[in-house]
């Protein structure tokens, strides 16, 4: 056994009766801890064949790249190897036994860990938005789960938090994103309702929410996607189905609603946002952070949308963006536009030494970030 | 697309492959260029109880020794079928499948990356050993 030569002795290295080229088999270098993930059928590879092909374990995923060698591999296969009756490999019949090569290997395949490529699934998706007029819009393309596994390069727990973040939901098999429109129509309901029905936005009773909103006309799927987008389940609560409203989650969904069709002044924006806040809810400009940008126009202060969530998940594409809204950053108007990004092995110091210029203009000015 | 990474053996019968690593190219004569079925590239020797090895390749001789890889490997193959029942519902008849099986893994390798030595008398290689121009 080539793997096991005793000492003192020799075994022939022989070209193998099946030695070739053999494109179809390819070495593949990976961490011991992906070992037995590969050994016992848990990975798959995904992508379009215009794609860089990844390799995707049940939580992460790997983009898969060849390095080339320029010494010479030779490859030799366990003694029972072999592509018909013919058996090459180990012989002991002979004096010398013999161990068969049966390709050189150019080179061999490693692994690189690299954030699940979601962008695509939000443009996939943002295809067809489920909105209140769903039965006439309902054409084009919609994905169940397998179809975006097939399109999207992402393992499938990224794809699920891909999908939470997105606040997609599964209609009918398929996975939709709501027509922000719709949501405000449902969420307005709901707290048209809370008033008129003395419900607190901070135990909603999931049953009695459902039951009133479906006879409203909404469906059941929607109105228990609309507590989820906005809110959340109270654990304590005994009988299961309570749920509180988040601060953030209805301000943001206002204030986006507000400057959706341009900026506004600051004194404008506040006014209208305090008015169609809920009275139970506190809100405070900062639960705005990653979602508005201010500045300063001559005396006037502005207001207008830059969402986190718009922006692309890959830093490059994140950083190219955020430089053409806005030259020059701060880090406390900075840090909310990119704590979501992902690069495994970056930190956000690397990040930001990688993608920013950090210029400080005087001794107790605030250092301010720019484009490389 | 998925690309489902099988291995059909099953994990714990997963065979062992073994790998030969040389800084340099092996040159087959050319009246053998055709033949190289069972032809012997050279002979591989253990002299001792320590883990170091000699190549004879032709007239050259080769010492290295058995490394442990820093990060294991698998070898894949690459198997290409026709999914019969999509090509009747398709009518065309490009429609393949790949699939991908580990059919071995890989822990060692036996290195050789210092100069040979020319051993003064032989056999008229065969197969001789060419050092590589970047080499060693």
């Amino acid at each position: 056994m080539l793997l096991n030569l005793q000492p003192t002795s020799s075994v022939s290295i022989q070209y193998h009766p099946f030695f070739g080229p053999h494109d179809d088999l390819v070495l593949l270098e990976l961490d011991e801890k992906l070992l037995s993930d590969v050994l016992y059928q848990r990975v798959t590879l995904r992508g379009q064949p215009d794609e860089d092909a990844v390799l995707c374990t049940k939580s992460k995923t790997y983009l898969v790249k060849f390095v080339g060698t320029s010494n010479s591999v030779f490859l030799i296969p366990p003694a029972d190897y072999s592509t018909s009756h013919e058996s090459g490999g180990e012989n002991y019949n002979q004096q010398v036994p013999t161990a068969s090569v049966i390709k050189v290997a150019p080179g061999n395949m490693e692994l690189v860990e690299v954030a699940p490529r979601l962008d695509k699934l939000k443009s996939i998706l943002s295809e067809n938005l489920y909105s209140s007029d769903e039965a006439s819009t309902a054409m084009g393309d919609l994905y169940k789960w397998d179809d975006l596994i097939n399109k999207v390069q992402a393992s499938d727990d990224e794809l699920k938090a891909g999908l939470q973040a997105l606040s997609a939901v599964e209609i009918d098999g398929y996975w939709r994103i709501v027509d922000e429109k719709y949501m405000d129509v449902i969420l307005r309901m709901l707290l048209h309702n809370s008033v008129l029905n003395d419900w607190s936005l901070d135990s909603l009773v999931e049953d009695k929410v459902v039951s009133v909103l479906e006879s409203d006309g909404f469906p059941r799927k929607l109105v228990y996607h609309c507590l989820n987008v906005y809110g959340s389940r109270v654990e304590e609560a005994m009988d299961g189905g309570v749920w509180r409203l988040d601060a953030r989650r209805v301000c943001v969904h206002f204030a986006r609603g507000i400057l959706r069709e341009g900026k506004r002044k600051m004194e404008s924006f506040m006014e209208e946002w305090l008015r169609m806040i809920p009275e139970e809810i506190q809100p405070s400009f900062d639960l705005l952070e990653g979602e508005v940008l201010t500045e300063k126009l001559g005396v006037e202060t502005w207001v207008r949308a830059l969402s986190v969530s718009s922006l692309p998940t890959t830093p490059a594409d994140r950083f190219s963006i955020l430089f053409k809204e806005r030259a020059k950053w701060e880090w406390k108007d900075l840090e909310p536009y990119i704590r979501d990004l992902n690069v495994p092995g970056l930190s956000s110091e690397a990040l930001l030494l990688k993608y920013t210029r950090r210029s400080q203009p005087s001794i107790d000015a605030e250092p301010v970030f720019s484009a490389r | 697309m998925q690309i489902q990474v099988k291995c059909s053996c099953g994990a714990e019968k997963c065979p062992e492959w073994a790998i030969i690593e040389l800084q340099g190219v092996v040159e087959v004569q050319p009246s053998f260029q055709h033949s190289l079925q069972n032809l012997q590239i050279g002979l591989l020797c253990r002299p001792s109880s320590q883990e170091n090895y000699t190549f004879t390749v032709g007239y050259h001789e080769l010492t290295g020794y058995k490394v442990a890889l820093k990060k294991p490997m698998v070898v894949l193959k690459k198997i290409k079928y026709m999914d019969v029942e999509r090509q009747i519902d398709e009518a065309t008849s490009s429609s393949s499948c790949v699939e991908l099986d580990v059919v071995g893994f890989i822990r060692h390798k036996i290195l050789f990356k210092t100069r040979p030595t020319t051993l003064i008398s032989g056999p008229q290689p065969t197969v001789k050993e060419k050092i590589n121009a970047e080499g060693a």
